[in-house]
């Protein structure tokens, strides 16, 4: 019997595409967000509610991915900047090499704001690196306030949680700071936003915080564009 | 149901190694999987059998057994290892270790 010692990442050839990605999403200055939550969490609202109060300036496009129907695509469509839509056939998340082919053109021509919107689902999409800047987790208060505590691999990994659907709060039994203390038992560096796409509650910090970083990844953009000149 | 990719490139590993060591049979591959690395174990076995049958890794000699190390508070998803043994001479039993170029 022979023995070969072997380390080599499952997800590799992922990983290879993601870090081009990221590269190229470097090089452009584009911010990229990797928003995952489970089906019904108001995923596709708060894009839908981020690109209304988005400046037209802004060069902004959204991926968004789902196993079947372009209707996500659809609904972001209406707010003026490029959609595509990802349809997996069955695939329970997206990889990097769906990403690349659908925004490379889109980083030639110059992106500032790049959002994905993952398929709905709190585990599978956790294991992919899409060359995003960060993963942004979305729980609604229509889910359980364990769910940091049942899926603790996606909310470790998130840099941001929303917190959506605040306006349901009088109506359903769920305590928010619960929700809020299990996700920072899980990850005491979490930041987090509490939002509702119906009052726009909390939209406020949250375009603020999503300046905020779009600035921070231009302004290194230009000084690695600077250093490599 | 992203088992299914995850066993898919697992036995595409095996199947580039084997194809380093002709002559002879993978017998095992270990597999780190970390508690956040979003893998449902049961549900992966299930997939690597299904798989490892179609893609002829099972024999009438016997099938390719899956080893798993799970590690608590990791991310980590890595193969570690692979076994063989010899088809055609076989070998006294024994562990010799070599590093595959991965």
């Amino acid at each position: 019997m022979n023995r070969v010692t072997i380390e080599k990442k499952v997800l590799s050839e992922n990983d290879r595409i993601a870090a081009r990605l990221r590269e190229a999403l470097t090089g452009t200055g584009t911010l990229a967000l990797n928003f995952i939550g489970s089906p019904g969490a108001g995923k596709t609202a708060f894009l839908e509610k981020t690109l209304e109060r988005l400046p037209v300036h802004t060069r902004a496009a959204v991926v968004t991915g789902d196993l079947q129907t372009e209707n996500d695509a659809i609904r972001l469509r209406r707010y003026g900047f490029p959609v595509r839509q990802i349809t997996t056939v069955g695939a329970c998340h997206l990889d990097a090499r769906m990403v690349e082919d659908h925004v490379s053109d889109w980083l030639q021509e110059g992106l500032e704001l790049l959002f994905i919107e993952n398929v709905g689902n709190l585990v599978c999409p956790t294991s992919y690196d899409l060359g995003e800047d960060l993963k942004v987790v979305i729980l609604s208060c229509a889910e359980g306030e364990d769910k940091p505590l049942k899926y603790p691999g996606i909310f470790r990994k998130s840099e941001l949680m929303i917190l959506n659907k605040i306006d349901l709060l009088p109506h359903v039994p769920f305590r928010p700071e619960l929700a809020l203390e299990n996700a920072r038992s899980i990850n005491p560096d979490i930041a987090i936003i509490q939002t509702s796409c119906i009052t726009s509650a909390g939209f406020d910090p949250w375009m603020n915080w999503l300046e905020r970083r779009a600035a921070r990844k231009k302004a290194a953009a230009s000084t690695l564009a600077a250093a490599t000149r | 149901m992203h088992e299914m990719g995850i066993a898919s490139s697992v036995l595409e590993a095996v199947h580039q190694e084997t194809h380093r060591t002709p002559g002879c049979r993978a017998t095992k591959v270990g597999l780190r999987i970390g508690e956040y690395a979003g893998v449902d174990q049961e549900s992966l076995r299930f997939c690597f059998e299904v798989l490892a049958k179609e893609m002829n890794f099972s024999t009438a000699r016997g099938s390719l057994e899956l080893e798993i190390d799970y590690r608590p508070a990791s991310d980590d998803l890595a193969i570690s290892f692979i076994e063989f043994d010899d088809a055609e001479e076989p070998e006294p039993s024994g562990t010799s270790v070599r590093k595959a170029e991965v």
